[in-house]
């Protein structure tokens, strides 16, 4: 699927896409046949999404695999609708060319959830595989939302915009180093639900995990100095959301559990401060040190 | 101890051996000692044995918490930070999240004396060896398929043993190595390895997975499996494995042997996927299992990070 280009207008409804410009369309069942339609989804490689390991930050890249699930699991349990329960990735490359294609399929579809395997590739290098990822999507009753498509769907990629802001600065996440990470929970933070967007809880958990890393003694340290978390990346994540983040700000608090040489795990807890701070996510981010 | 008639005797759960104790409505923790028969390559218990060890504790407290629901588990990830040598492992599980149709549950696994005391970090602080999560469906209306009805007070304290391991746990299961640069490996289903619903028991699968994955990425390097050692489990159950025998079709992802990519080391990482089908029932894909292992050697040199005691949930 690497040569189609999707046609047609950006979808208003997901700021998060149109951040990452992230297309995406429908692949129904070949030869119009039984079972579920498969999705996939393109990223560029934009300046500003970069990080430490030199490509998509994985933050981002489990932003758009979320997008992309999400997607795929809706369209395969319509008229009802979905919301992301958990995501897991294995991260195998950070040093991306782009752009990044993802191809997600239907595992499992039951009366209450629908399990999806994703993939992502790096058209840059020859189709390489970047990360395998697993995600899980509770069926909900969609209410007022509009979830009628032309079939198949297709949203293409948004144009580029000039000045767009570093994932920090557009998630909104605070400036600040060590083991608690804020996010304010401002409104192009909120998915079509209308609560905290499962990328935004994910880029947070990467961005809180890589400075608590750089905060405690950990396995990262070791070969010299301290890494800065600028010289960190995160890669394995498993997120799973347990509540709807209503309020804000939300507050990511991190563990350093520790790891072999050059590889931390971080364990997350995501809170909601205006919900009386209760839990509304919580994983785990392996860490790498990128410092050379 | 058996609960509601499982484990029955003549079961691998009983053949482990673990103790159980329930700390209150949402906390328990459960037992196992760490032997050559239940340890990979790096001396530690392998992932899959501490997946069935979390497995365990999350349906104990599963049970209390939904009855009289029932319940099966839907995902299990599993990460270990160092290998994790005893001499007895215990799992320490809080409940995270109780909804109408799932719920989860968080266990950090820490290494225990014989007497049960914690065997702390150099600091004095709590070091856990592992962290993992679980995700059960709620199965309405109970398990029909018990031997017995659960009991109306279940015990806060449970003893589940057998004879023991007489050989590694693998080889006790059946599992067969069939092609091990594919990662194709073999397990019959029989009732030492039923769960309650008489379908393979997930930390089974969860072990399953993990030697083929092993198996897969030590040929991608040229060693053996056991000289490899799986550090990170993210399992997804879709359907029961009832027939056998379960089957593993594995793909390598990444050997971590190429020069690393984007500068950051990686301790010789590889990881793969592995699907287990139903070779009994259709290839039916029953299990995915996202696995990440490395040569022990380098898994030995992790260490104990001092940052304090985990609160879970919080």
């Amino acid at each position: 699927m690497s040569g189609f280009t999707p046609t047609g207008p950006p979808d208003p409804r997901h700021d998060m896409s149109e951040y990452f410009r992230l297309e995406r369309w429908e692949i129904p069942p070949a030869d119009g046949g039984e079972g579920f339609s498969e999705f996939a989804g393109r990223v560029p490689l934009d300046d500003h999404h970069r990080g430490a390991g030199g490509g998509v930050r994985t933050g981002a890249l489990l932003t758009n695999l979320d997008s992309v699930g999400g997607f795929l699991a809706g369209l395969s349990v319509l008229p009802r609708w979905i919301v992301t329960t958990s995501l897991m990735v294995t991260v195998t490359r950070l040093d991306h060319r782009g752009p990044l294609r993802v191809h997600g399929r239907v595992l499992r579809r039951g009366r209450n959830s629908v399990v999806a395997a994703m993939e992502v590739v790096d058209e840059g290098r020859d189709d390489g595989l970047v990360a395998g990822s697993l995600g899980t999507f509770a069926v909900l009753d969609p209410g007022d939302m509009n979830v009628e498509f032309e079939r198949p769907a297709v949203v293409a990629m948004p144009p580029p915009t000039d000045d767009l802001p570093p994932p920090e600065e557009f998630f909104r996440i605070e400036p600040g180093t060590g083991t608690t990470t804020r996010l304010d929970l401002a409104e192009h933070l909120r998915n079509p639900w209308g609560i905290l967007h499962g990328g935004a809880a994910a880029m947070l958990a990467d961005v809180a995990a890589c400075r608590a890393a750089a905060a405690g003694p950990s396995a990262l340290v070791g070969s010299g100095s301290s890494p800065m978390a600028e010289q960190l990346a995160a890669a394995d994540t498993v997120l799973h959301y347990l509540r709807p983040g209503r309020v804000g700000p939300v507050e990511a608090r991190c563990r350093v559990l520790g790891g072999p040489p050059g590889r931390t795990l971080v364990r997350v807890a995501v809170h909601d401060l205006g919900s009386a701070d209760r839990l509304v996510a919580l994983g785990s981010v392996v860490v790498l040190s990128v410092s050379g | 101890m058996a609960v509601g008639g499982y484990p029955p005797p003549g079961h691998f759960l009983g053949d482990l051996g673990f103790t159980t104790e329930v700390l209150s409505d949402t906390a328990a923790v459960a037992r196992t000692r760490v032997t050559p028969f239940v340890s990979g390559a790096d001396g530690g218990a392998r992932a899959g044995v501490l997946a069935t060890l979390v497995d365990v504790v999350g349906g104990l407290l599963g049970v209390r918490i939904l009855r009289p629901d029932w319940m099966a588990t839907a995902d299990l990830t599993l990460q270990l930070v160092r290998p994790a040598v005893g001499p007895v492992v215990e799992a320490r599980a809080e409940l995270v999240r109780r909804g109408r149709t799932t719920m989860v549950i968080e266990a950090l696994v820490v290494e225990v004396d014989e007497l049960g005391a914690e065997l702390l970090g150099p600091d004095g602080a709590s070091a856990p060896v592992a962290w993992s999560t679980l995700t059960f469906a709620v199965l309405p209306g109970g398990n029909r398929a018990m031997a017995e009805p659960l009991p109306v007070d279940l015990p806060a304290k449970m003893e589940i043993d057998g004879p023991g391991l007489d050989r590694p746990l693998p080889e006790m299961l059946g599992m067969t190595v069939e092609d091990a640069a594919a990662g194709r490996v073999s397990l019959p289903v029989h009732p030492y390895l039923h769960n309650s619903i008489q379908a393979v028991q997930g930390g089974a699968m969860a072990l399953l997975g993990e030697v083929a994955a092993a198996e897969a990425l030590g040929s991608a390097v040229g060693r053996t499996g056991a000289s490899m050692v799986v550090t990170d489990l993210q399992v997804a159950y879709l359907t029961l494995g009832r027939v056998g025998p379960i089957v593993t079709r594995t793909t390598v992802l990444d050997t971590g042997g190429s020069p690393h990519p984007g500068g950051a080391r990686r301790s010789g990482t590889g990881s793969a996927v592995v699907e287990l089908v139903d070779s009994g029932a259709e290839d039916r894909l029953t299990t995915v299992v996202n696995a990440r292992g490395m040569v022990a050697a380098d898994f030995t040199a992790a260490r104990p990070t001092a940052t304090g005691a985990v609160d879970l949930a919080r």
